[in-house]
């Protein structure tokens, strides 16, 4: 049985690498990391960006630089107009011996309040030198953003390579090599098995490329290979079943799509939602699979936290096989 | 007339196929979610752990100062997990953040370790002057760190009062604002609108090509540019109507749907000679879905310049995905700058008619071989 299933991931990577789909998939992984580490030292650096008038008050504007990305323009006009740009940038304009704050209308509350802030801390009067505060650090150098930003691409390789699994499904379709493959003694479950190598294998190779390029190295290895393995469960699965339930490419392209909807879904909500929101998406296999890898990454996790969290993702994936066996069955006759 | 023929015909051909419901399905999944589950602003109060060191009456005294003022106007005593166990604590909240009022500096150190929290630790010395001891991570950017030093609750009372001195002005008189549930909406079009056609479209060339299709085509009199364009009209049609079941029932009346037939028309157009253009360089969709992916994350890089308006590197606003953004932002909006709608969409119908060219001149050579 295994020399079969061998046999059918061998030809699935020999027609991969015909088609230099392995190079990309090799290079998805990478290019996510090299794309994390460029931009998140300067996500992490943002706080507000404010513009001022040249030469009008260098003091304000070297008190401003400790606290905001500042900018410096030569007249009111230039300066208008590039806070009436799209992006946030807050004015800060002298008039009759004060300041007043330039905003174009769009900023976010929070932007303007900071901007107050800033100003409002000069005009009183305090300065870094007389604080009385002391800042103690635990030497953590990988910022959260990152950790969102690896976490959600580790999911977004799992659904790639479902995405993967279904077009190598349905291109036997289309080819009718599925029909040739039911006259050999090679088992259903050997040739879902042979078709779902390639896949699991480059989720594997791409989430723990991603994991040591980002700097992540130092994370259990052996927790983040069970979080990752579980969520790509659950995308080989829909893989299987977009890939045997269409008989076209264009149906299964567009039903994979439907996997980013959860998947985004799961971030925002752990992300940016509040307490109350959460149980909205307990349903969402990858909504626990999000939480057990930030757990595994933040590195504060144990075993028994990953394994429940598994467990669930597990749990889910099982019910969706239960519902969806009959088809994949139906779709390998 | 053949193209819009050639159109009809496709359409009444893809309103057979499962597609076709698949992206139906998708809007009303998108739309329930708007309708139902996503909240109308995101609460991102900030949370802050205090350990007041100090003898119990200055405590008293601390304390009653804090809740006198205006910005610590409620306290409640909740319950939180510290090291496994439920401890009672005091919880003060502000308008953006919450204080809770831990009972040691263990407890501090716990939720700033391992929680990772902003926790703090203020001290009275027999002189009665304070001092802060703040715990960080360590990732915190050396600008945040700079403002942590020079805030500090003495002093709160009078930068409030300098801040309410502050006046803002605004420049455009008319600044309507988005709730953060209808932020998310311009990201959606783009995504399920606009670039829909990316990926489709060549999925759509190889599933004809497959079939025989185009060598049945090729017998008829009819250009390859009708079929091509026929072909996107599909596209562009249904991306139009996956979005107006989402936006209408979400804004109602709200967004200027004239400026955002002619932005969604333009950028899927767009979207939809990129995917013909890359397409006519491979034999089979599996053989494009690397080209096709890589350029689908290029595309969505934009959207975190997009969710940080802080963060917006110029380099970035070069992706077409940034403009395609804030157009629709603006359309949703309806702020009345038609003039950048109008521009943004000139640009995309351009770019879209020189790749759509060069898609042509592509497919003649190589479709009907």
């Amino acid at each position: 049985m295994f020399k079969k299933i061998w046999t059918i991931f061998l030809r699935d990577l020999k027609v991969n690498i015909k088609d230099f789909l392995s190079l990309y998939i090799l290079l998805i992984p990478f290019l996510f990391a090299i794309g994390i580490n460029l931009f998140t030292p300067s996500i992490n650096d943002t706080t507000v960006n404010l513009a001022f008038i040249k030469e009008e008050n260098n003091q304000l504007v070297t008190y401003m630089e400790q606290f905001a990305k500042v900018e410096e323009f030569d007249n009111l006009e230039t300066l208008k107009e590039r806070v009436e740009r799209r992006d946030s940038m807050i004015g800060i304009v002298p008039e009759e011996g004060q300041y007043y704050i330039m905003i174009e209308g769009n900023e976010s509350d929070m932007d303007i309040e900071y901007s107050k802030m800033l100003l409002g801390l000069y005009e009183t009067g305090l300065n870094i030198e007389d604080s009385k505060t002391e800042i103690i650090e635990f030497g953590r150098t990988i910022p959260p953003i990152k950790k969102t930003l690896v976490n959600t691409s580790v999911l977004f390789i799992s659904i790639l390579a479902g995405m993967l699994i279904s077009l190598n499904i349905v291109e036997e379709k289309v080819d009718n090599t599925i029909s040739a493959i039911n006259l050999t003694p090679t088992s259903h479950n050997s040739f879902l098995l042979g078709k779902s190598i390639i896949g699991i294998i480059f989720a594997i190779f791409g989430g723990l490329a991603l994991v040591y390029i980002t700097g992540f190295g130092a994370v259990d290895i052996g927790k983040i290979l069970i979080i990752i393995s579980v969520s790509t469960i659950i995308s080989i699965l829909v893989g299987f079943i977009q890939g045997l339930i269409n008989d076209d490419i264009m149906t299964a392209a567009a039903s994979i799509k439907l996997l980013f909807l959860p998947l985004i879904a799961a971030v925002l909500a752990v992300e940016i939602l509040s307490e109350k929101w959460q149980r909205f998406l307990y349903w969402n296999p990858f909504y626990w699979a999000y939480k057990g890898n930030d757990l595994v990454l933040n590195k504060s996790g144990s075993w028994g936290q990953v394994l429940i969290y598994a467990g669930i993702v597990l749990f889910l994936s099982g019910i969706v096989y239960v519902f969806l066996a009959p088809k994949i069955r139906k779709g390998l006759e | 007339m053949k193209v819009f023929s050639g159109f009809l015909k496709e359409l009444k051909l893809a309103s057979r196929g499962f597609y076709f419901y698949i992206e139906i399905f998708m809007a009303v999944l998108i739309l329930i979610l708007f309708l139902f589950i996503v909240p109308d602003e995101f609460s991102a109060k900030g949370e802050e752990y205090v350990f007041l060191d100090m003898p119990k009456e200055a405590k008293d005294v601390y304390l009653k100062g804090l809740t006198g003022e205006d910005l610590l106007n409620q306290r409640k005593n909740v319950k939180i997990k510290i090291d496994g166990k439920d401890k009672n604590v005091d919880l003060y909240e502000t308008e953006d953040s919450s204080l809770y009022f831990l009972e040691s500096k263990e407890d501090i150190i716990y939720m700033a370790d391992n929680k990772r929290k902003i926790s703090l630790i203020i001290k009275m010395d027999e002189d009665h002057n304070l001092a802060y001891q703040y715990y960080l991570q360590g990732y915190e950017s050396q600008k945040l760190k700079n403002l942590i030093r020079v805030l500090n609750l003495e002093s709160a009372h009078l930068l409030q009062e300098n801040m309410d001195s502050l006046e803002v002005r605004s420049i455009s008189i008319d600044s309507k604002r988005l709730s953060d549930k209808e932020n998310m909406l311009p990201s959606v079009l783009v995504f399920n609108g606009s670039l829909m056609g990316l990926f489709l479209i060549a999925a759509y060339i190889f599933l004809d090509r497959q079939e025989g299709v185009i060598k049945a085509y090729a017998l008829t009199p009819s250009p390859v540019w009708q079929y091509l364009m026929s072909k996107i009209g599909v596209i562009v049609f249904i991306s139009i109507l996956s979005s107006m079941l989402v936006l209408l029932p979400v804004m109602g009346l709200k967004p200027d749907y004239l400026l955002l037939l002619v932005l969604l028309i333009s950028t899927a157009f767009f979207s939809s000679a990129l995917g013909l253009l890359i397409a006519s360089f491979y034999d089979s969709l599996i053989q494009a879905f690397g080209t096709i992916y890589v350029f689908m994350i290029i595309m969505i890089l934009p959207n975190m310049a997009y969710f940080l308006p802080s963060w917006s590197p110029t380099w970035i606003k070069i992706f077409p995905t940034y403009s395609m953004l804030q157009g629709f932002k603006s359309v949703i909006l309806a702020n009345g700058d038609a003039a950048y709608v109008l521009s943004v969409s000139a640009g995309f119908l351009l770019m879209g008619l020189i790749m759509f060219f060069l898609a042509n001149l592509r497919y003649k050579k190589i479709l009907f071989r």
